[in-house]
């Protein structure tokens, strides 16, 4: 059971660095700009990198039971053009089309999670193969559409679009509805199931997993398969956003959701982490983007900060144990013996 | 020992690749011709110098996901020396900025203690985008004809020069590696878990270094360079590593695997226009291949483990019987 302090000590020490870093961000980037502090504006912004939010809140489950998911971008974008394809030139109700595709995201997720579950091939080989093999298959779709592959396919029916332009009370995003219920049912399945506990367990130790009656293979299969069902909401999501069904929606979203995810807190190396983090993390990689790109930097500059912002995430996270690090105030005490004395 | 021998890892690949082409030239005799094989050597000259740096880092246990960018940012560096006339300082200066990174991913990994795949994921975003602060988003074109000639000068046996030098590269590498102790050193830090961490600045740097010589043949292979130049190297070096028989874990594998894997990359485009196949199906098959030789191969070795294991765990029952049933009597 878990104490109510080690619960307030938990809120308070990373998820809570996290919101007093966005509070920040969001003051500054409005002092930049004032428009930036517009809620429409701010709000507004949740559009542009949801499906990065999304896709990351469910890696978490990859990366806590110690694997790695780089397959995630090629699942978006062949998600959006089986919905294209299906809806464009099969004639399929474009709702059934969303379901097909859902289900597509799934069985690629569940082909991956099979190969590194059972065979022991390493997460990284087999989704960098997954993510070859997924993007090719996007391709090979398209050549089954009457439209040529760069246009992408568009004229969706305004039902459809609404599921992500709409607004709910005329103001809040139904992408932003969509995403805390999404928060919210991750949290539910990672923290509060025996399910999540289960995932925690095969991150901390698969061998103990394991001798104590769970079966880790399918634990860990099925991580993949919610990583894979993430990613294509993702595609639905922004297919219906952009309103075009396009191959490449997903190929640069792989360094965001890394970032996302560790920044919250998750070890990449397995068995610790949690979506409240990754989700919070989420947000604060987007308005950086969307600040920056607002107070006037281009957006082919944007990967620097997010770069930089993983790599100090992680050397800070790694300070406090890194021998080395904490060997420096040593060696200088070694190099004036005297002060020490004093 | 002689009982549990069998074929070096990089000994399958070449096996493979003698296998994958007869194999499409059963189906097209044209791609058995002495100019289609040398010209799938040939164009796999980037790929063979990048991945030879690649191969040391995942040997050693680690992963460098930034060398796509590396390429980029040196090509683009050593694209606008040279079209300025100054192909020796582009050189120079390529190298030097790959250096750079290297530096930079090496003190991360072995300083700070980053792991190597976020470290170079998000060197990967710093430097693309520095890319784009570099060239301010233009293409560097008008790049000299005599230096893109570079790249077609033929040397013996109607291989280019480049190609030759890559495998002059790779011959060195491979006897450090092999022979001397430092090499040696590397293959068995790979080796073991816990030991992957102590991984040098050396063998970043060394492996950004090849990214950049990557960069400048590029420069002289492909003669324009946009920002987006290199993208998706890493992940298709990385892929051509592990068909050549190099473990992800560290430790198993060689740089001539590294070398054969990158020829099957760069052939897999030119297969499929021999076999009637759009290129729009490469992606696809990359990843199926991908996927089927590591599972295989994943496979293979569990088998051979069981046995192994079985076998002991044979050899120890018996002896315990035999000293059992001694203490008996």
């Amino acid at each position: 059971m878990m104490d109510k302090r080690d619960l307030g000590k938990k809120i308070f020490r990373w998820e809570g660095f996290l919101v007093v870093l966005i509070v920040v961000e969001v003051l500054v980037f409005g002092g930049i700009n004032p428009k930036f502090l517009i809620p429409r504006v701010l709000l507004g912004s949740i559009n542009n990198f949801m499906s990065i939010c999304i896709v990351s809140l469910f890696v978490t489950f990859v990366l806590i039971t110690g694997g790695i998911d780089i397959q995630a971008g090629s699942i978006v974008g062949l998600t959006s053009i089986v919905i294209g394809v299906l809806w464009n030139d099969a004639g399929v109700d474009i709702y059934i089309a969303c379901l097909a595709g859902l289900s597509i995201g799934m069985v690629c997720g569940a082909l991956s999670g099979f190969l590194v579950a059972y065979t022991g091939v390493q997460p990284m080989v087999v989704t960098l193969g997954g993510s070859f093999l997924y993007s090719g298959l996007a391709l090979t779709v398209t050549n089954f559409s009457s439209t040529e592959s760069y246009k992408g396919i568009s004229g969706f029916p305004a039902g459809f679009i609404q599921i992500a332009k709409g607004k709910l009370f005329g103001i809040i995003p139904s992408q932003l509805v969509i995403f805390l219920a999404l928060v919210l049912v991750s949290y539910v399945l990672l923290h509060l199931t025996k399910y999540g506990r289960k995932i925690f367990l095969c991150g901390v130790n698969r061998n103990a997993a394991e001798y104590s009656g769970i079966n880790t293979r399918l634990v860990v299969m099925s991580t993949y398969i919610l990583s894979g069902f993430g990613a294509s909401l993702a595609g639905i999501l922004l297919t219906s956003y952009l309103g075009t069904a396009k191959t490449d929606l997903g190929k640069e979203i792989t360094l965001p959701v890394i970032t996302a995810v560790v920044l919250g807190g998750t070890s990449n190396l397995g068995g610790a982490g949690g979506v409240i983090g990754t989700a919070l993390a989420a947000l604060l990689i987007g308005l950086l983007r969307f600040g920056l790109s607002m107070a006037g930097v281009g957006t082919q500059y944007l990967d620097i900060p997010v770069g930089v912002l993983l790599i100090l995430s992680v050397a800070v996270r790694f300070a406090g144990t890194n021998e080395r690090l904490r060997a420096i105030p040593r060696y200088f005490k070694n190099l004036f013996p005297g002060k020490d004395c004093a | 020992m002689n009982k549990n021998w069998h074929l070096p890892r990089e000994a399958t690949a070449i096996l493979f690749v003698i296998a994958l082409f007869l194999g499409i030239g059963i189906i097209n005799p044209m791609f058995l011709s002495v100019q289609n094989i040398l010209l799938c050597f040939n164009s796999s000259v980037i790929y063979t110098v990048v991945a030879i740096g690649i191969a040391f880092v995942i040997i050693s246990g680690e992963i460098d996901v930034s060398v796509g960018a590396t390429l980029g940012m040196t090509a683009a560096v050593c694209g606008t020396f040279v079209r300025d006339g100054n192909a020796g300082m582009g050189i120079v200066a390529a190298v030097s900025v790959g250096l750079m990174i290297g530096v930079v991913n090496g003190f991360g990994v072995t300083v700070l203690r980053i792991p190597s795949i976020i470290m170079t994921l998000g060197m990967f975003g710093i430097v693309r985008g520095l890319i784009y602060v570099y060239t301010d988003g233009k293409w560097i074109e008008n790049i000299p004809i005599a230096y893109k000639a570079f790249a077609q000068a033929k040397a013996i046996g109607g291989l280019t020069w480049f190609y030759l030098v890559a495998l002059l590269m790779m011959a060195t590498a491979h006897l450090i590696m092999t022979t001397t102790h430092r090499g040696r050193y590397f293959i068995a830090v790979g080796d073991n878990a816990g030991g992957a961490t102590l991984l040098g600045i050396p063998v970043a740097v060394l492996c950004s270094a090849a990214a950049s010589i990557g960069g400048i043949l590029y420069v002289s292979r492909v003669g324009f360079i946009t920002p987006i130049a290199g993208t998706g190297y890493e992940m298709k070096v990385i892929a051509a590593c592990v068909l050549g028989g190099i473990s992800l874990t560290g430790g198993v594998g060689s740089l001539i695997g590294a070398t054969v894997g990158a020829a099957i990359m760069a052939s897999i485009s030119r297969i499929l226009v021999f076999l009637g196949f759009p290129s729009d199906y490469d992606n696809t098959i990359t990843g199926i291949l991908l996927i089927v030789i590591v599972v295989a191969d994943s496979l293979l070795q569990s088998r051979s483990a069981e046995k192994l294991r079985k076998e002991r765990l044979a050899a120890r029952t018996n002896g315990m019987a035999t000293s059992s049933g001694e203490a008996v009597r």
